[in-house]
């Protein structure tokens, strides 16, 4: 597998493929949904607000299929967001990688500071350290739990302001020793939630990777095209089924945490 | 494969960042939107709806109207027919009673010429008479008077003749 192109500013660590990852896909939801609004029309909608507005319809089925839509609607905005950016995040990674070997240490660099991953890499005695720069944030695992967070976050947060007293009661349901097990349901649902799509994500690039590394000789570059077209095919299946997952999860847990009645 | 705190920051950062800006520029417009254009819509179903209804009602005034104008038709042929049959019986009628009039004035005529002639006769008659009954008369007074009678009435007759 390949290193990620690590640099430490001020005594942290940070992955620059993610960031340059994130950017991108930010900036690509943004000037997407921008452009798609940009020429909105009541009587005569273009291609892209159509497109837009099966997006919103689509996300809108999704709340209503999770709770009530009047209660749901505040966070549609925010399931869009997350749809989006989960899905394009997760596209970003197929199309093309960006590998560089890096085999001495005065090239590895980056913003003047050096790569500490192939720092390391060198000092530990490889002749080159081979640094993918180019990847899905969502392959990444901190970026995965970075979303499930957010989302767990609002969700307790959600808790605790608007339906306090049934939220505190429902970690002692069906009885009071039932408090450690809810306890870990709690932040079992977060691990899985992030988890689940850096998990995906992340298979699916680490067989792209492998894939790629097969073309080394003839035969090996005949399988390695046959099956980075199907596996692509099958990463943009799974890549859409997990923003969606995601999204729908995300609805799941905050409608759970808006119920008053906890009847389940 | 390590696990990379920064990136769980950055992430959160940029997914809000992200949020805030969709929220604040893209998102508030496409809702608005696309409220207006459900509302639109529904105005132009109702419209539709309306317009239909009102459609069938027209419909439903015209095949009314034309129901009645059919009738009044048929009650003006009906009525026309009526008149004319009976004008035309009254004009039997009055035929009839012009011919039954000109019979009768023209047999009351006959029976007055027929009076009058019958009239004209009896008192033809009557002298007629009345002379046969002098000359019978004048032939009884006597023989010879009565030969001289007969010879003037002969005479007479002879002149005449």
């Amino acid at each position: 597998m390949h290193e990620s192109p690590m640099i430490n500013v001020g005594g942290i660590d940070f992955d620059l493929s993610i960031i340059i990852a994130l950017i991108v896909s930010c900036a690509v939801v943004f000037i997407l949904v921008k452009l798609a609004t940009r020429n909105l029309s009541v009587e005569n909608p273009g291609k892209l607000q159509n497109f837009m507005e099966w997006v919103v319809e689509f996300v809108q089925g999704l709340i209503s299929s999770t709770m009530d839509y009047k209660k749901g609607k505040p966070f549609l905005s925010l399931g869009l967001t997350l749809i989006m950016f989960i899905f394009v995040s997760n596209m970003l990674g197929l199309p093309f990688g960006l590998v560089f070997d890096y085999t001495s240490v005065e090239k590895a660099t980056a913003f003047g500071q050096p790569l500490t991953s192939v720092v390391d890499g060198l000092a530990k005695g490889s002749h080159g350290v081979e640094v993918a720069w180019w990847k899905s944030p969502t392959a990444d695992a901190g970026a995965a739990m970075g979303l499930a967070l957010i989302v767990f976050i609002l969700v307790h947060y959600l808790g605790m302001v608007r339906n306090t007293k049934s939220y505190f009661k429902h970690y002692f349901k069906p009885f009071f020793f039932f408090f450690p097990i809810n306890l870990i349901e709690q932040f079992s649902k977060l691990l899985t939630h992030g988890m689940r799509l850096f998990g995906n994500i992340f298979a699916g690039e680490v067989l792209i990777a492998v894939l790629l590394k097969m073309s080394g000789v003839w035969y090996g570059a005949i399988a390695s095209v046959v099956g980075l077209i199907v596996w692509q095919g099958f990463s943009i299946f799974v890549g859409s089924i997990q923003a969606f997952v995601f999204t729908i999860l995300a609805m799941v847990y905050i409608s759970q945490s808006l119920e008053t009645e906890e009847d389940h | 494969m390590h696990f990379v705190w920064s990136s769980l920051v950055v992430t959160i950062i940029a997914f809000l960042i992200l949020y805030w800006l969709l929220s604040r520029y893209a998102f508030g417009p496409l809702f608005s939107v696309m409220e207006k254009r459900r509302e639109l819509v529904k105005q132009q179903m109702d419209e539709a709806a309306l317009t239909r209804s009102q459609a069938a009602q027209y419909v439903e005034d015209q095949k009314a109207a034309l129901q009645q104008a059919r009738k009044d038709a048929q009650d003006i042929i009906e009525q026309s027919r009526q008149t004319s049959n009976r004008q035309a019986e009254q004009l039997i009628t009055q035929a009839k009673e012009e011919t039954t009039r000109l019979k009768e004035e023209a047999a009351r005529e006959i029976e007055s010429e027929k009076n009058k002639a019958v009239a004209a006769l009896r008192s033809e008659i009557g002298a007629v008479s009345v002379q046969i009954a002098s000359k019978v008369l004048e032939r009884e007074v006597d023989a010879k008077a009565q030969d001289q009678l007969v010879d003037n009435y002969l005479k007479e007759v002879g002149i005449r003749q």
